[in-house]
């Protein structure tokens, strides 16, 4: 029976008609935006003027003398290093007891609780809980005898808080990715391990682990990246203090711009935060598969 | 190895080693499994309960000493003060316009996109998928600075000039709060790899019975990724409804825009006074509600394996 080749090629125009609106897109709020925001670091600019060229100046401020930029740099890192070495072997760990229990449904959307809430609410409800005085959590360290730490007005605490907040926001996303990865595999990949005597601990190393290292990567890095950028949840529950000690980079150049109004040192710093992240991505993404 | 293992089980039906496990052994992996999980379940549930219960408290309550966790006459009508004190119903108003209007756009670009890129061949498909999948990796406040200048000086928008001098732009507009979403780089990837599992034959038999390219794509191609738009719609309403860091940079200086997060976010001050704690904490009850509502009613359309098709 003659075939005719089908053709992908042969829908005239109708491709670049479909993809308009994203070549739009990428055009204005993609490469106008990066470019713009790669010049701006090199200028100074008050938006109420007009920006002046400084060269590397911003750069050389930022590194060499500014105090809080640094602060905000390894504030941003303990965010992120707390928020992916706990919140990802958690989420791990609730997936592989959530995989094999019944009423899926009901615990996903339990779990998924948070993700739904918009982050002031996230922000401020946790403020009630871990309120000094009144808050749940000190009342009830009370009714056992116990002095409570203050939460969030304590600077050692604040950063602890707020990296134990952001893991409760998001556990149920990785969750969600862990539990799909999981019921991926085989069920007969588990019974021949079984047949074959493997124990338990075994099955888990051997079977499970390696099956599911694509989303271990992803999970791991996607969080990392989420980590070091994300700064709604702390504007809205500190602010970035007390006295700092919750200021992270991207929340530093964001008040940086729209309330000291240093559009360009703000960018020169999202641009450094960004480098930052980039570089640390690839490490990490090399070091995961290289194990393979 | 497998051939000594095999010959040692039992010959049909259940293994051996389960038939001689006590009782009380096969009931405690269920009971530390669904302790786990009901435990953790509560940690998810009472941060929300206690605002829900704090929202009811009266003064009395508050100033009692001790103050009272539990209220002693629960103030229900803080649901309809809410309407009535603050902007709610504003708040409200456009949190449904900007979701809506996001949720649709991101809808209709990203089955256009994903379509194109996994059903046609063209010059220069290669380098758009790689931007779709590159442009995921660049978070987003990179880009606050530059848009929000892109909006304020977009030409002859806003009393602007052509050069985008003399007005305020975009700025102060329902656009400012959805231009800058109306494409979403993870929702194209999405749509392309659903495109892509479904069969040439049918996109081919479609051709050959002479239906035009944009009939193909709305009657038969779309009909066929309901479920990916079904998460899609999920996704963007949830995130949508729930951004707070774009909306409250635009709209500062405009209250008639503000969303119900960025609306309650901004009000911070006027409820320092502990007498109006249990107002914010309906507000927010009040800004929960309708996500979960919608949450309830597609999840059963949501496939949980779809989280996943970044991984693979």
């Amino acid at each position: 029976m003659p075939r005719r080749e089908f053709d992908p090629g042969g829908g005239g125009a109708a491709p670049w008609v479909f993809l308009a609106p994203l070549i739009a897109f990428a055009a204005v709020f993609f490469v106008i935006p990066l470019g713009f925001s790669i010049w701006l670091s090199f200028t100074r600019w008050n938006p109420l003027g007009t920006p002046s060229w400084v060269g590397l100046r911003q750069f050389e401020y930022l590194f060499t003398r500014d105090g809080d930029f640094w602060r905000s740099i390894l504030n941003t890192f303990v965010f992120a290093f707390g928020f992916v070495a706990l919140g990802v072997p958690l989420s791990l760990g609730l997936a592989f007891v959530f995989s094999r229990a019944r009423g899926k449904t009901l615990w996903r959307s339990v779990y998924y609780l948070p993700q739904l809430t918009n982050i002031v609410a996230i922000a401020y409800l946790w403020q009630f809980v871990l309120d000094d005085r009144y808050g749940a959590i000190n009342r009830l360290l009370g009714m056992v005898g116990l002095a409570g730490p203050n939460w969030l007005s304590d600077p050692a605490m604040a950063m602890v808080s707020v990296v134990l907040v952001m893991i409760w926001y998001d556990a149920g996303k990785n969750m969600l990715v862990f539990s799909a990865a999981l019921e991926g595999v085989d069920r007969e990949i588990y019974d021949a391990a079984a047949l074959d005597g493997a124990s338990p601990l075994r099955t888990l190393t051997s079977v499970t682990l390696p099956i599911i290292r694509p989303a271990f990567i992803f999970v791991t890095i996607t969080s990392f990246i989420t980590g070091m950028g994300f700064f709604a949840l702390i504007l809205a529950m500190t602010g970035g203090g007390p006295r700092g000690a919750t200021e992270v980079t991207a929340l530093y150049t964001y008040q940086m711009a729209f309330e000291s109004l240093r559009m360009g040192r703000a960018s020169a710093g999202a641009l450094i935060l960004f480098a930052i992240i980039g570089v640390l991505s690839i490490l990490q993404f090399r070091a995961l598969r290289g194990r393979e | 190895m497998t051939a000594v293992d095999r010959t040692g089980a039992p010959a049909r039906g259940a293994p051996l080693r389960i038939a001689v496990a006590p009782r009380w052994r096969r009931a405690i992996g269920p009971l530390v499994k669904y302790a786990l999980l009901s435990l953790g379940a509560l940690l998810m549930i009472l941060p929300f309960a206690d605002m829900f219960i704090g929202a009811l408290r009266s003064p009395a309550d508050v100033f009692a000493s001790p103050p009272r966790y539990w209220p002693q006459d629960p103030q229900w009508g803080v649901y309809a003060r809410v309407f009535r004190e603050l902007p709610m119903t504003t708040w409200f108003a456009n949190s449904i316009i900007v979701t809506v209007t996001i949720t649709a756009a991101q809808v209709a670009t990203s089955t256009m996109a994903g379509y194109a890129l996994a059903k046609y061949e063209f010059g220069g498909r290669a380098a758009i998928f790689r931007l779709v999948v590159g442009a995921q990796m660049f978070p987003f406040f990179l880009f606050i600075i530059p848009i929000f200048f892109i909006l304020r000086f977009a030409p002859l928008m806003g009393g602007n000039d052509i050069a985008g001098q003399g007005g305020s732009g975009l700025l102060g507009t329902y656009a400012a709060l959805c231009l800058p979403f109306v494409v979403t780089w993870y929702g194209v990837f999405l749509m392309r790899q659903f495109f892509v599992s479904i069969p040439d034959d049918l996109l081919e038999a479609a051709r050959l019975d002479g239906a035009g390219e944009y009939r193909i794509f709305r009657s038969i191609m779309l009909p066929l990724v309901k479920p990916a738009i079904a998460t899609l719609t999920l996704f963007s309403f949830v995130y949508h409804w729930n951004e707070f860091i774009w909306t409250m940079t635009v709209t500062r200086a405009a209250p008639e825009l503000q969303t119900l997060p960025v609306g309650i976010y901004l009000l911070q001050g006027a409820f320092e006074d502990l007498d109006q704690k249990a107002l914010q904490q309906a507000a927010l009850a009040v800004s929960i509600l309708p996500v979960i509502v919608v949450f309830l009613c597609l999840q059963r359309l949501f496939v949980a394996s779809e989280f996943s098709s970044g991984v693979k």
